[in-house]
């Protein structure tokens, strides 16, 4: 069993027996629920082995969410510990000197929180959001690659898992969630928790940059007729812009995790400090990707409040060129920025004089955007419904945050404050401001997806207790950061540190309340659903292409591919009163058909990964020679497909019309019949 | 340069804005904006420059932005004109603004950046304050001590930099395991310090005083003691710490270090001085590392931090370190 023993589960540590307690309940309630409700033949067909991109895009969001609460309660952990262990003479419980983790356990905690909040939280939740809008935004019925969608989802699904594995088998790594070298060699973390972070980070980047060439296929190849490129909603713009990014640099990530891979279970010397290694090699080739891996995040984000400002300013747009440009201004320039994050890394005047110009740019079209934002509410008639009203704090973090990573951009004042918390604070704000435009337009799309509205008094108390929170966490750590505090600490030497992060406390207890309001929200929102029901346009003066189709969407997206004639083409169509899509008879609709190929593929490289972390040679062989046995067989499948019939269609429309809630797991369409030989 | 100072006298009606936020500054505790030092007060310097330019930009548009919100709310009194989208002028401004920002910040950052080159801060040069011929301090980071070795005068010190104010230093720096980060916040900014590498870092003290040092990259369990003590005295009293530490006796020797870089965390402090130091430790240290020699971190040192720092002060009781 390689190095896996009965001795490496942590059943002495109360917080992880806590945890598993937990976890074991909360999954056996689960399979008890599905169980009663006799629905595990409904989870597997219409979930398990969907390839439909708006079903694939809510798992995502379900996994983002997940992963979300993780690493929150992660955050309290660092928090708590923070305000506990200060100065010499502070308790110490557990073990530890002083608070309750150990630097072993809180090294682990931050590298998870850190990890879990990038890659497992904040990825899955815009890749979902991109996967459910972009084909209903430019017309299309499916991904151009519905199967590849469904496998990038599970390979996402795979790295998530075997995080939460690591937390009751073994460890996790423990020195950062980027991974310093030489410190992630073998001489100084010898245990199997960077393995564990190396591959469930190996199996995200496979997922995402598989789901980063089927959303760009989509978008360039599969717009409806007369969507040319300047017609394309702005979001659209913002996920091409963005996943150009995604499939530039993330393999580049592939092969820096490859050479540590090589480095720790072949004993090469790539990143080493001696035997001619280069440790400068992987911070390059890491943040190569690493940064813009951040415009990756953000720039989806901009683009759900560039839907979100002009639905509730009730105009179009202003500056729709402006705002493309913008985009690609911002991706562009991503690629030569990474040197920033090693600034003191004693790199000569000259290249650091380059990349503080070459970071300093990326304000000029992040500023451009801000100020479209503006100018879109003015002379506009704005409502402050949820989803505006995040889209407004999205806005001020960003000028919050943009005038921070300006601060950053300027070398010296970087020198300062590098690795301090001053950086730590900066990030969060702009992280915050990417989950605020999540949570807006999770508000503002739900309806489309769903059939209903989120109900908005606990949406709301869940709003102002993020904002609140926000404030009375990171103006503190502003503070320290000022006050000279470096990041990753598990013990404050420096005593006069210690009010702050009391204060800080003061803070989680408004992100606590925060999150038991973000329940609150979905169980009232699902229990008084009826009162909440919408039809197409949930909103009233939205004004892209998705608002033309029913909510929820049926499974065939459109029932006749739209004609698209106007760059607000919804918004067009209501003006010329063409708002009907009924253009003819209805016809058979062809789709890709359900398979459960992927989610079969996505458990073989959780079993792969889990087996090569522990180093248990013969499961690793075999999920190896499964994985391709079984992308060998599908590769001679022959009926992908399904087809939905013209009746059934026209049923499903009728329905629709009726206004009738047509549930979104219901069964539609049916294998193609063979053709008789 | 005349931009530049055009620049420098409007901003200084904006200094006071950082301030309002920082009022009884000398007991709040932020160390970054009490600079003590040549380089950190140049730092700060740029850094209220680079703050109350861009607070110029920010402020106004974060007023724009609220403005804009209140007068064209639904029910608001802003006439409303769903079609306007558009408009040359304006994308000009939006632009422009930005633009402009950035150019003037990009050169003040350039400017920044030579002056405070760690390798050859041109500011010491420009400013013939500092006297004297500068003092040479190599300084080794382990597995979790600073070393700080003064190869001019033989000793070494452990997690307590002296040195005289006003007298140019210059440090080599180098790491035995893995990258750490050297800083002084009241007196020199961050600089990696990288295992089998020598970079370099200046420093010119200002003020006599105590002044902390931290390590501030992840370098494992005992990071968060990785703090050290730098004391700037006067030349008479560097003069007497240089003589006490050559009366301690104490040797320091290539093998002698190969048992002091052995992975130690430094609860409760870990002064020592050392009389007699090798030459040529420092160099020795980084082509040994070079070389691919490594001290290992045992595989279950911080599990337990209580076991662990029990076994760690018996062995030190025993005379290992």
């Amino acid at each position: 069993m390689g190095r896996l023993s009965l001795r490496q589960i942590p059943y002495q540590n109360p917080i992880l027996v806590g945890t598993f307690v937990f976890a074991l309940i909360l999954g056996a309630a689960i399979v008890g629920l599905v169980t009663y409700h006799k629905r595990w033949g409904v989870l597997w067909r219409e979930w398990l082995t969907t390839v439909d991109h708006k079903k694939i895009g809510v798992m995502y969001c379900l996994i983002g969410l997940v992963m979300l609460f993780r690493g929150f309660i992660d955050a309290l952990m660092i928090r708590t510990q923070q305000a506990i262990a200060v100065g010499p003479h502070s308790p110490g419980y557990l073990g530890a000197l002083h608070g309750y983790l150990t630097p072993f356990h809180a090294g682990q905690i931050f590298t998870a929180h850190g990890l879990i909040m990038v890659v497992f939280a904040a990825t899955p939740l815009l890749v979902g959001l991109m996967n459910i809008i972009v084909p209903l935004q430019i017309g299309a019925r499916d991904m151009a690659y519905p199967y590849l969608n469904a496998l990038g989802l599970w390979l996402t699904a795979a790295g998530a898992a075997l995080v939460m594995v690591s937390l009751f088998i073994g460890n996790f790594a423990h020195g950062g969630w980027y991974g310093f070298v030489p410190y992630f060699e073998l001489p100084y973390s010898p245990g199997v928790g960077v393995d564990y972070w190396l591959w469930a980070f190996q199996l995200s980047v496979l997922g995402t940059t598989l789901g980063s060439i089927n959303l760009i296929a989509t978008i360039v190849k599969m717009r409806a007729p007369g969507m040319t490129w300047m017609r394309m909603p702005i979001f659209t713009w913002a996920s091409l812009s963005a996943n150009l990014i995604a499939l530039t640099t993330f393999p580049v990530l592939m092969v820096c995790l490859a050479l540590l891979a090589s480095d720790r279970y072949f004993g090469t010397h790539f990143y080493t400090a001696g035997m001619g290694g280069n440790l400068m090699l992987y911070n390059d080739l890491f943040w190569v990707w690493g940064h813009p891996e951040v415009y990756f995040l953000i720039l989806p984000a901009f683009g759900m409040m560039s839907e979100i400002v002009p639905t509730f300013s009730e105009k179009t747009l202003f500056g729709y060129a402006t705002m493309v440009i913008a985009s690609f201004a911002i991706g562009g320039v991503s690629w030569g920025v990474w040197l920033h994050h090693f600034f003191t890394m004693a790199a000569a005047p000259s290249v650091n004089s380059f990349y503080s110009v070459t970071t300093m740019l990326v304000g000029i079209p992040t500023g451009v955007k801000v100020f479209n934002w503006i100018f879109t509410m003015y002379r506009g008639r704005v409502r402050f419904e949820l989803p505006m009203m995040w889209a407004v704090l999205s806005l001020f973090l960003l000028l919050v945050g943009g005038l921070t990573g300006m601060m950053n951009a300027f070398a010296t004042n970087d020198y300062m404050w590098h690795n301090g918390v001053f950086v730590v604070a900066h990030f969060h704000l702009m992280v915050l401001l990417i989950a605020a435009s999540i949570f807006g337009s999770v508000e503002y799309w739900f309806p489309k997806v769903f059939g209903f509205k989120l109900e908005a008094r606990w949406g709301k108390a869940f709003f102002w207790c993020i904002v609140l929170g926000t404030g009375w966490v990171f103006i503190p750590m502003f503070l320290l950061g000022f006050a000279g505090m470096t990041r990753r600490l598990d013990y404050i030497p420096y005593t006069q540190w210690g009010p702050y992060l009391r204060v800080m406390l003061v803070g989680m207890g408004f992100y606590i309340l925060a999150v038991a309001f973000f329940f609150m929200h979905l169980y009232v929102s699902l229990r008084d659903r009826a009162k909440n029901r919408v039809g197409a346009d949930a909103w009233g003066t939205s004004r892209s292409l998705e608002w033309m189709t029913h909510s929820p969407v049926p499974a065939y997206n459109f029932a006749f591919v739209p004609q698209v004639h106007a760059r607000d083409e919804w918004a067009w169509r209501k003006e010329q009163g063409v708002a009907d899509l009924k253009s003819g008879p209805y016809r058979d609709i062809h789709m890709p058909g359900n398979t459960g190929v992927p989610f079969v593929l996505g458990a073989l490289a959780l079993a792969l990964a889990f087996a090569l972390t522990w180093r248990i040679w013969w499961l690793s062989g075999l999920a190896l020679a499964l994985c391709v046995a079984v992308v060998i067989v599908r590769a001679f499948a022959e009926d992908t497909d399904t087809v939905i019939s013209a009746q059934d269609v026209e049923r499903a429309e009728r329905r629709y019309h009726d206004g009738e809630v047509v549930p979104m797991e219901e069964p539609m369409g049916r294998p193609t019949p063979r053709p008789a030989t | 340069m005349v931009i530049g100072q055009t620049v420098k006298k409007w901003l200084r009606f904006t200094y006071g804005i950082p301030m309002l936020f920082l009022n009884g500054c000398a007991h709040s505790g932020l160390l970054l904006l009490e600079p003590r030092g040549l380089l950190s007060d140049t730092a700060v310097h740029y850094f209220t420059l680079d703050v109350g330019i861009m607070l110029l930009i920010i402020v106004p548009t974060a007023l724009l932005a609220i403005w804009a919100m209140w007068r064209y709310r639904r029910g608001g009194r802003g006439a409303y004109r769903p079609d306007w989208s558009h408009s040359g002028r304006i994308e000009l401004v939006v632009w422009g603004i930005p633009l402009v920002t950035v150019a003037v910040l990009s050169y003040l950052s350039i400017k920044a950046i030579y002056e405070l080159n760690p390798y050859n801060p041109t500011i010491l040069a420009r400013t013939h304050k500092a006297a004297g011929r500068p003092l040479r301090v190599d300084v080794i980071a382990t597995d979790w001590r600073w070393l700080f070795i003064y190869p001019r005068q033989h000793i070494a010190s452990v997690n307590e930099l002296v040195v005289p104010v006003h007298r140019p230093i210059r440090f080599r720096l180098t790491s035995t395991s893995v990258v750490n980060d050297f800083l002084i916040p009241q007196l020199v900014g961050m600089i990696d310090v990288m295992p089998g590498m020598r970079v370099k870092e200046a420093m010119v003290v200002n003020k006599p005083g105590h002044y902390l040092g931290f390590s501030a990259d992840y370098s494992g369990a005992g990071l968060s003691w990785m703090h050290f003590d730098t004391h700037a005295v006067s030349v008479a009293q560097f003069r007497r710490f240089v003589a006490a530490a050559r009366s301690s006796g104490r040797g320091l020797t290539d093998t002698g270090f190969n048992r002091f870089a052995r992975p130690f965390i430094a609860v409760g402090g870990a002064r020592q001085v050392f009389g007699r130091v090798q030459q040529g430790l420092f160099g020795h240290v980084v082509r040994e590392v070079m070389r691919g020699k490594v001290w290992r971190t045992p595989m279950d040192m911080t599990e337990n931090m209580v076991r662990y720092m029990k076994q760690q002060r018996a062995e030190q009781n025993a005379g290992e370190y």
